[in-house]
């Protein structure tokens, strides 16, 4: 952000309250999201194209920028024919890839090894199309968004920079969300209204350098302590009984030090990262938001890291009753399952398989709910209602361009587990 | 005309971004717009008007069918119900929403059930007809990738042994032994496919059938044998593997349903845990009804080939105890279940041929004894 840039937007941002403002009740998104999470359940997850778009609805109606809302013009019919084409376009490439690697032996093994590779690009490809069908079907003053560039080239990008990101332990990760963010916000329209993106990557890393050594040092402490230790001796001497400790001592001298230092450094590393999150969070947002522009329409924001902070606790709060109440329901679900069924039946083994699983998936739904219902409406609302934008009277000028696109993309995110709000 | 019932609300026409204040009236058959000097600007006929998500305080509708994506905002709540009266396709409660939200919530459930069904009747019964039409060089090539993991698995054995018994001088005749029992039980079982069995040196007491024609009986099922009747029984089970490509349909089998829950259904968070314990269960029956057919399979093989079938009912019940009860979770039959079944099915004694005589015998006990 330049200075020159930050002035005009002050100027502008004193006149009027606020240029972007989220009004959706708490309420509602409650009711939409733990109904979501029943439906998903019982349905098997097949209800989850109802749910997405009822989410998207949800938080676009109630996003207001300059006082006009945005309008989120997408289907669940749309999403269930894009997943349904993807089934058709990816499930033949699945069936002969089998077989080949089925007919070729060794050469079939090297091929499987590609197939990771094919499923990288596969899924930013669909990660791709995805956006560009959910921009294309948000609608604002009555004219929709729209993408252009090649969902090809994106996957061939964004494969060779998350490819660097993970090889460096996160090094490049602020280059990669740089140049992948330049190559979307380039691509992207509102009408005739090119988008771009200012934020570099050096911002980023200088900004999350400190952060991102305070969770990969203890992380490296952690590997070299378990790389000193000697494991083809420690494994040989856990063989056999007797007095297992002092042999294992005397097969690698001051192993417990070790186990116990490489315990501790990644306890540290993983209270790093819970502590760090939100921070983390709000600085990646504000970055992001403040290196948007429309034309010469330029956003800031002013999230602050602390509401961030009470956003998570909220969420921690929440998950603490929430897991207090199911394992009262387990306690009761075991005393009926004692009660009424016989030891070691077919329909007594059935019920506690089917009791476990249950207990699993609504502990993970229960969780990724209240996650959405705190965290993900809260910061969407903080961040809304925190963005200042520069002078907005170059939008009454934008002209329709750009058509509907289709949803071939969710579809593809869909098959392959990728899909998101 | 009705009461020229008239009130200020926001256009874009679809063009450009520009906000546009409006008057609009009601007409007997559409929304009429007029700009602020009373110009008409546009006229929106009832049956195309349709309703868009907006935030509570306002009524947002376009039209369907149009070339653009023209907006008209109201605030005015008199108006807006005004427009929901003239127009039988709006509801703004969101009643007719909610009804077909509730036609795709009960046809998704349907859907779900449906996809079950088809996991436990359709998937089985499928791979029954497709097994068959796999060509035996696919079965092969299938059995000979899994022959060299299962080989990396079992063998355990310094590298200077050979996993298989039968090649040193003190068991050739164990050999000999064992090919004359596996061509009498195959020529009983009147298999055609060719066959590569031999006997491996694992101490439990087991054998397995993969894809393809390899059967792998282990050495202890041999030591633990007391007649050859007993070792039989348990190879014509394998044989029974083999004619029935259980090996072919188990991964049909696996295919089919990782396609439906890893595919089509469990596709949300938590889902995978539905997914494992669906596919477990479901693996398990399917295995446990193809058990009790290879049992079936091996009576009759070896009341054929003149053998007592209820050997292998004995043999089971001693090497796995009595104690073994069945479990949903199991992929073999409770073996109390099995013996009963075999027992139930093998004809009556008749005055049965010997498969091997007892220096054969004596010689099959001996086939691993080259190695220690």
């Amino acid at each position: 952000m330049t200075a020159p840039e930050a002035g005009t937007v002050a100027g502008t941002a004193g006149g009027e309250a606020r240029h972007v403002r989220f009004i959706g009740p708490e309420k509602d998104y409650w009711r939409i999201m733990v109904r979501g999470a029943v439906l998903l359940m019982v349905t098997l997850g097949l209800y989850r194209f109802w749910l997405a778009t009822d989410i998207r609805r949800f938080l676009w109606a109630n996003t207001e920028i300059d006082g006009e809302s945005l309008e989120y013009s997408g289907t669940a019919l749309e999403l269930l024919q894009g997943f349904l084409f993807a089934i058709a376009l990816i499930l033949p490439i699945y069936t002969v890839f089998t077989i080949t690697v089925l007919d070729l032996g060794a050469f079939g093994n090297a091929l499987s090894v590609s197939a990771v590779l094919l499923l990288a690009f596969m899924s930013q490809y669909g990660i791709y199309l995805a956006r560009r069908y959910r921009l294309t079907r948000t609608v604002f003053r009555g004219l929709r968004f729209h993408q252009t560039g090649s969902a090809v080239r994106y996957s061939i990008c964004a494969v060779w920079w998350w490819g660097w990101t993970v090889l460096t332990l996160g090094f490049a990760y602020p280059f990669t969300r740089a140049a992948l963010e330049r190559f979307k916000m380039r691509n992207t329209w509102y009408g005739d209204l090119q988008g771009s993106f200012t934020g570099s990557g050096w911002h980023l890393f200088i900004r999350g350098f400190v952060m991102w050594l305070l969770v990969l040092v203890p992380l490296l402490m952690t590997a070299a302590a378990l790389l000193s230790i000697n494991w083809s001796a420690v494994m040989a001497a856990l063989r056999g009984g007797g007095d297992v400790i002092a042999r294992v001592e005397k097969a690698n001298p001051g192993f417990l030090g070790q186990i116990g230092f490489a315990i501790t450094t990644f306890a540290v590393t993983l209270a790093m990262v819970a502590l760090l999150l939100p921070a983390f969070h709000a600085m990646v947002m504000r970055w992001w938001i403040n290196g948007i522009r429309f034309g010469e329409i330029v956003a800031v924001s002013h999230l602050r890291t602390r509401d961030v902070y009470v956003a998570y606790l909220r969420f921690i709060a929440y998950l603490v009753a929430f897991v207090i109440v199911l394992l009262i329901g387990v306690f009761f679900g075991l005393i009926f399952l004692g009660a009424f069924t016989q030891d070691g039946s077919p329909l007594s083994e059935f019920l506690t398989v089917a009791m476990m699983v249950g207990t699993y998936v609504v502990f993970m739904l229960g969780l990724i709910t209240l996650y959405n219902a705190t965290v993900t409406l809260s910061v969407w609302r903080l961040t809304a209602n925190t963005i200042a934008l520069s002078d907005t009277a170059p939008i009454a000028r934008v002209k329709a361009r750009g058509d509907a696109s289709s949803p071939l993309g969710e579809g593809i995110a869909d098959v392959l587990n990728l899909g998101g709000i | 005309m009705t009461a020229s019932l008239a009130s200020a609300a926001v256009y874009f026409d679809g063009r450009t971004a520009a906000r546009h204040e409006v008057t609009i009236e009601l007409n007997d058959y559409a929304v009429v717009i007029f700009d602020r000097a009373g110009e008409l600007i546009d006229q929106w006929p009832y049956p195309r008007l349709k309703h868009l998500p907006a935030p509570a305080h306002i009524f947002r509708i376009g039209l369907r069918k149009a070339d653009n994506l023209a907006r008209l905002e109201i605030a005015d709540p008199e108006m807006a119900h005004a427009i929901d009266l003239a127009c039988p396709d709006i509801d703004r409660t969101g009643a007719s929403a909610r009804k077909a939200q509730r036609r795709a919530i009960a046809l998704s459930f349907l859907a779900a059930v449906s996809l079950f069904a088809v996991a436990i009747y359709g998937v089985p019964a499928l791979a029954d007809r497709l097994a068959p039409l796999v060509p035996q060089g696919i079965e092969r090539r299938l059995g000979s990738a899994a022959d060299s993991q299962v080989r990396a698995m079992l063998d355990k054995g310094p590298p200077e042994r050979p996993f298989e018994c039968g090649g040193a001088a003190v068991e050739q005749a164990g050999r000999a032994a064992f090919d004359k029992l596996m061509g009498r039980l195959q020529a009983a079982a009147g298999l055609r496919v060719p066959l590569r069995a031999a006997v491996v040196r694992r101490d439990e007491a087991n054998a397995i059938a993969l894809p393809g024609g390899h059967i792998y009986v282990f050495k202890g099922l041999i030591d633990r044998a007391e007649s050859v009747d007993e070792v039989a029984g348990v190879i014509a089970h394998e044989l029974g593997h083999v004619a029935h490509r259980d090996g072919t349909r188990a991964i049909l089998q696996g295919t089919g349903l990782s396609l439906i829950f890893g595919m089509l259904l469990g596709d949300f968070v938590g889902g995978g845990a539905v997914v494992l314990a669906s596919e477990k269960l479901l693996k398990s029956s399917y295995s446990r009804g193809a058990e009790s057919r290879a049992d079936a399979f091996a009576v009759r093989t070896i009341a054929t080939a003149g053998g007592d079938p209820r050997a292998l009912g004995r043999f089971l019940a001693r090497i796995t105890g009595k104690a073994r009860t069945g479990s949903i979770f199991l992929d073999h039959p409770a073996t109390a279940d099995r013996v009963a079944h075999i027992d139930a099915i093998a004809p009556p004694q008749s005055a049965g041929a010997t498969l091997l005589d007892a220096a054969e015998w004596r010689a099959l006990k001996r086939i691993c004894a080259g190695y220690r």
